[in-house]
């Protein structure tokens, strides 16, 4: 299995919520809409995604409810909360924070 | 608080969780599959490919339940296997909980002491600026006060903010009921505001009752007051009979007014003292010879112990100007309250705490050679659960969980041998130890078991435990169903525990060897008298029964002379003192004729009263001269008797009978006494390192109303105990005959301190031993059943029984040298600590030294023996099969 980048740490909590803005996921979902609006290029691990949604459960961010499938199966769908939209917010413009700051630090280091 | 709350309904919802997140991850495995399979894979291939994309499922759902679940709730389920496992290796179990619970329990007890003597606080307040106040010279290094001196003090000092004096003085009961003697003490005023305590009746005395005939007062204890006199709120005012006279109740302390102890006549501390009357004294203050009042006093805030003593030294240099003959020569000493009461006793306890200290290292290093050998036991276990997800973290917290479910498990069990052991360490205490009654097992050492438990537990747990999760589940495995042989790591681990037991149960072996040598030779030193076949006993005639010498002296005549009438007995007498009772009487500043003491050197010496028959009764030998005479009266010429050690000290080389001596300064012919006789010494304690020059007056001249009286008998003295008491109530039916008891008996109680030390120390001696041979054994066991294979096969190839057994006795011997090299090494540099505890015994006694390490070499082989044994009768071909 090839060796694919890890997240950064901290933000898969955030880029579950992301992508529970558009519509309510089950776990799978998730998982393959991150996969596949990155380009295939972030993988969410099943280890890390299912402690992650208990995370947020825990902290009210998201709901989550027994629903069928298209297939007629039973899964569990996760709904982003109103306290999760908020947090999303906050998670994101502190991301974008971080990632500018890191920016002006290796462009400084370039020119240097 | 919100996820607290979902946490707890998932609690309470665990099943459904489980199955939720069961099913949530079924659904995703599948879709993998799905989705696998439209990509063309094989339906198989797929599968597998979904479930090992999926992950180890035992760990992802361990994290999931790891977010929501409370961490007690895994420590819970740790807990209940590491029972689990403990009940099903019972043997395993039992070994280690009972050496946990005696090591524990001992140090628990130990540790009981410590704090009831050592930390606890007094019982005044500000207990810490408390001093006592002694004075010192040359011949004398702790002298008792003189009464006038205490009042120069108390004038003129600056550093106290208040001084009293007190002095020891029985008094007897009576009026109501049975009379009884009481322990009393005569203060000055002030004592109790020294103490920081005060009458919960009436109030202390003052400095008026310190003038003799200002009537006569007392001041009761709580328990004296409620015992014989009903707790009767109008005591103050009424009068007592004490020593027949009546005494007005001015005071009643209240409960816990503790005795601060003291040196001349000590009675023990605690609530030992039953009423206080008023120091009183008068006289010529300008003859300041006599000692015996003790100083205490309460330092004022911002004074130090040092500041107070060189100021009091100033004063007694001032004293020493006004008074050349007597207060010459002498300094103060100040000393620290608490030092005073527990300075003795302070090195004996931390040297039995660092001995009950390396009884528990060794149960430490004993319980983690067990579980070193039951981690090599489990290592397929652990490889199993390592294999099948378990994070390595959890499997070290799951083995320190079983250690720790040990260790207060025999913490626990400790406690209650430590309850029960208490006791039994109370009762074996000397009887002048301090603070005994402060002694319990109270919340300190409910916390330091705990804590010893907790610390016991992880140290023991540490490296097996550490050891265990480094096991590799590959190679755990693929040792199949046997255990697998100790690494070269794990097996120099348990050698390097087992020659640490071995060299610390050497330590304790060769403290408690030098501890036994010291009571031996305490209690085979020769006493001065002839301890066997005696029976002694203490009288005290009232002053109101017996106003005149002529009718004291009298008394004792005629009680000693029907005494020795008695069948049975070869001789009998009366003295002022038995030996080793702690009599420290001092006479002071007599004159010997024809010789000048140097200045500040004035001649003192011990003094005691006897009866003619009361040498020859103790079996105190006559040296040279005689024993006094019944003709020995108030009115023949005065005559004493010396001993020897006063002959030495102020006639060295001299025939000394004949010579004579005086109090008086302006000696008329009468005032002369003559030294009739030089009788043997009797040191003031066994362990004293010379005997205090001494001498005697005949009863019948110097009338001491206490005296003690001294029966020899031809058979078992204590038979007549009873004919004692008949003779005494014969001449008066109202005398209390109190401590009847064999002189055998006060020579035990003088040697009850070393024998103390020895016993504790003896007793974690041999646990020592026991607990380092089961040590030896545990590793020599083990590695015998290591090396079946190879001993089968090296009996194959011809080696006789004999070379197996040397080579496992060799393996066996070389760990237990090098232990006892280092013990005693360590021994050599722990001896310096046992050098004031130890009498007549050098600190590196070869004798101690090399009996222990005989007796260590010879225990661990012993020890060893058994499965050196096995190692000879293994079976080269069923070893070879089970390879």
């Amino acid at each position: 299995m090839a060796k694919k980048p890890d997240l950064l740490p901290g933000t898969l909590d955030m880029l579950i919520l992301k992508t529970l803005t558009r519509m309510p996921l089950h776990g799978y979902g998730i998982a393959q809409s991150i996969k596949r609006l990155s380009d295939d290029v972030l993988t969410v691990e099943e280890g890390s995604l299912y402690p992650a949604l208990q995370r947020l459960l825990l902290q009210g961010w998201v709901k989550a409810e027994w629903k069928m499938t298209e297939t007629n199966r039973r899964a569990r769908y996760y709904t982003l909360t109103a306290a999760g939209r908020k947090q999303l917010g906050l998670e994101v413009s502190q991301f974008e924070q971080m990632i500018t700051a890191i920016g002006r630090v290796l462009n400084d280091a370039q020119e240097a | 608080m919100a996820p607290f709350f979902h946490k707890l309904s998932i609690l309470f919802r665990r099943e459904r969780f489980r199955n939720e997140l069961e099913e949530e991850m079924a659904f995703h495995r599948a879709r993998v599959e799905e989705e696998l399979r439209s990509e063309g894979m094989a339906p198989e291939a797929a599968h597998t490919a979904a479930a090992r994309q999926l992950g180890n499922a035992t760990l992802l759902r361990e994290k999931s339940h790891g977010v929501v679940g409370f961490g007690f709730e895994s420590i819970l389920a740790d807990l209940r296997y590491a029972m689990r496992q403990l009940w099903n290796s019972p043997s395993f179990t039992i070994v280690m909980l009972l050496t946990l619970a005696l090591s524990i329990g001992a140090n628990s007890a130990i540790f009981s002491v410590i704090d009831g003597v050592l930390l606890k606080t007094l019982p005044y307040p500000r207990a810490d600026r408390l001093v006592r106040v002694f004075l010192s010279n040359s011949s004398y290094p702790k002298f008792p006060l003189n009464p006038f001196d205490l009042r120069d003090y108390r004038a003129r000092n600056q550093s106290f903010e208040s001084i009293a004096g007190f002095t020891r003085g029985d008094v007897q009961l009576s009026g109501s009921g049975e009379p009884v003697r009481l322990n009393g003490f005569g203060i000055t005023a002030g004592y109790f505001h020294v103490l920081g305590l005060r009458p919960q009746l009436g109030r202390e005395f003052d400095q008026k009752a310190e003038i003799p005939g200002n009537g006569l007062q007392v001041i009761l204890s709580d328990r004296l007051w409620r015992s014989r006199f009903n707790a009767d709120p109008a005591i103050i005012g009424r009068k007592i009979t004490l020593n027949t006279q009546p005494f007005t109740v001015i005071g009643v302390m209240a409960a816990g007014t503790e005795h601060p102890g003291n040196e001349y006549h000590a009675v023990a501390y605690g609530e030992s003292v039953d009423v206080w009357w008023p120091f009183s004294f008068a006289g010529d203050p300008n003859r300041r010879g006599s000692h015996f009042v003790e100083g205490i006093a309460r330092l004022k805030d911002g004074v130090s112990v040092e500041q107070a003593r060189a100021e009091m030294n100033g004063v007694m240099t001032q004293l020493g100007r006004e008074h050349p003959n007597n207060d010459a020569g002498w300094t103060v000493l100040v000393i620290p309250l608490y030092d005073e009461i527990v300075g003795k006793s302070r090195q004996l306890l931390l040297v039995l705490l660092g001995a009950v200290g390396m009884v528990l290292l060794i149960a430490c290093a004993n319980a983690a050679n067990l579980l070193l050998v039951r981690a090599s036991a489990r290592q397929r276990e652990l490889a199993v659960r390592l294999a099948m997800g378990a994070p390595r973290i959890r499997v070290l917290r799951q083995l320190l969980t079983e250690s720790l479910l040990i260790s207060l498990a025999g913490g626990a069990l400790g406690l209650v041998l430590a309850f029960s052991g208490v006791d039994a360490l109370v009762s074996l205490l000397p009887a002048d130890f301090p603070r005994a009654n402060d002694i319990h097992v109270s919340a300190p050492v409910l916390a330091f078991t705990f804590l010893v438990s907790l610390i016991t537990g992880l140290l023991f747990g540490m490296a097996p435990a550490l050891q265990a999760s480094r096991t590799d589940p590959k190679q755990g495995l693929q040792k199949g169903g046997r255990t697998t042989t100790a690494t070269g790591y794990q097996s120099r681990l348990r050698s390097a525990l087992v020659i640490a037991e071995v060299s610390l149960a050497c330590v304790l072996l060769i403290g408690a060897g030098l501890m036994l040598r010291s009571l031996l030779n305490q209690m085979h030193i020769d006493p001065g008298f002839q301890q066997k076949h005696v029976l002694t006993a203490s009288l005290s005639l009232p002053h109101e029964q017996y106003k005149t010498n002529a009718a004291t002296g009298r008394f004792y005549d005629q009680l000693v002379g029907d005494l020795s009438a008695l069948p049975g007995v070869e001789s009998a007498g009366a003295g002022s003192d038995l030996p080793w009772t702690g009599w420290d009487e001092n006479a002071g500043g007599f004159s010997i004729e024809g010789k000048k003491p140097q200045p500040g050197q004035e001649y003192h010496a011990r003094y005691h009263m006897a009866t003619p028959g009361y040498f020859s009764a103790l079996g105190v030998p006559l040296i040279s001269g005689r024993f006094f005479k019944a003709s020995d009266t108030e009115t023949a010429p005065p005559v004493i008797l010396i001993n020897h050690a006063m002959a030495a000290r102020y006639w060295p080389g001299e025939n000394v009978v004949g010579k004579r001596m005086t109090f008086e300064d302006q000696p008329k012919e009468k005032d002369w006494m003559t030294v009739v006789g030089v009788v043997g010494d009797i040191k003031d304690q066994p362990n004293s390192p010379q005997a205090e020059p001494g001498f005697w007056w005949p009863e019948l001249y110097a009338a001491n109303p206490d005296m003690s009286i001294v029966m020899r008998s031809s058979s078992n003295p204590e038979l007549l105990a009873d004919a004692l008491r008949n003779e005494v109530h014969r001449l008066n039916p109202a005398l209390a005959v109190a401590d009847v008891q064999v002189l055998d008996r006060i020579v035990n109680t003088s040697v009850s301190t070393p024998r103390f030390a020895f016993v504790l120390v003896g007793i974690f001696a041999a646990l020592a031993i026991v607990l380092a041979a089961i040590g030896i054994y545990g590793v020599i066991a083990y590695s015998v059943s290591q090396r079946t294979a190879e001993f089968g096969l090296r009996m194959a190839l011809g080696a006789q029984q004999g070379d197996v057994l040397s080579l496992v006795l060799v393996h066996a011997a070389k760990l237990t040298l090098l232990g006892a090299a280092l013990g005693i090494v360590a021994s050599l540099a722990c001896a310096r600590v046992l050098r004031t505890l130890i009498f007549h015994v050098a600190p590196a006694d070869p004798a101690t030294f090399s009996a222990v390490g005989a007796l260590v070499v010879g225990v661990a082989l012993a020890a060893c023996y058994l499965p050196a044994r096995r190692a000879t009768q293994a079976d080269p071909m069923s070893a070879l099969r089970a390879e």
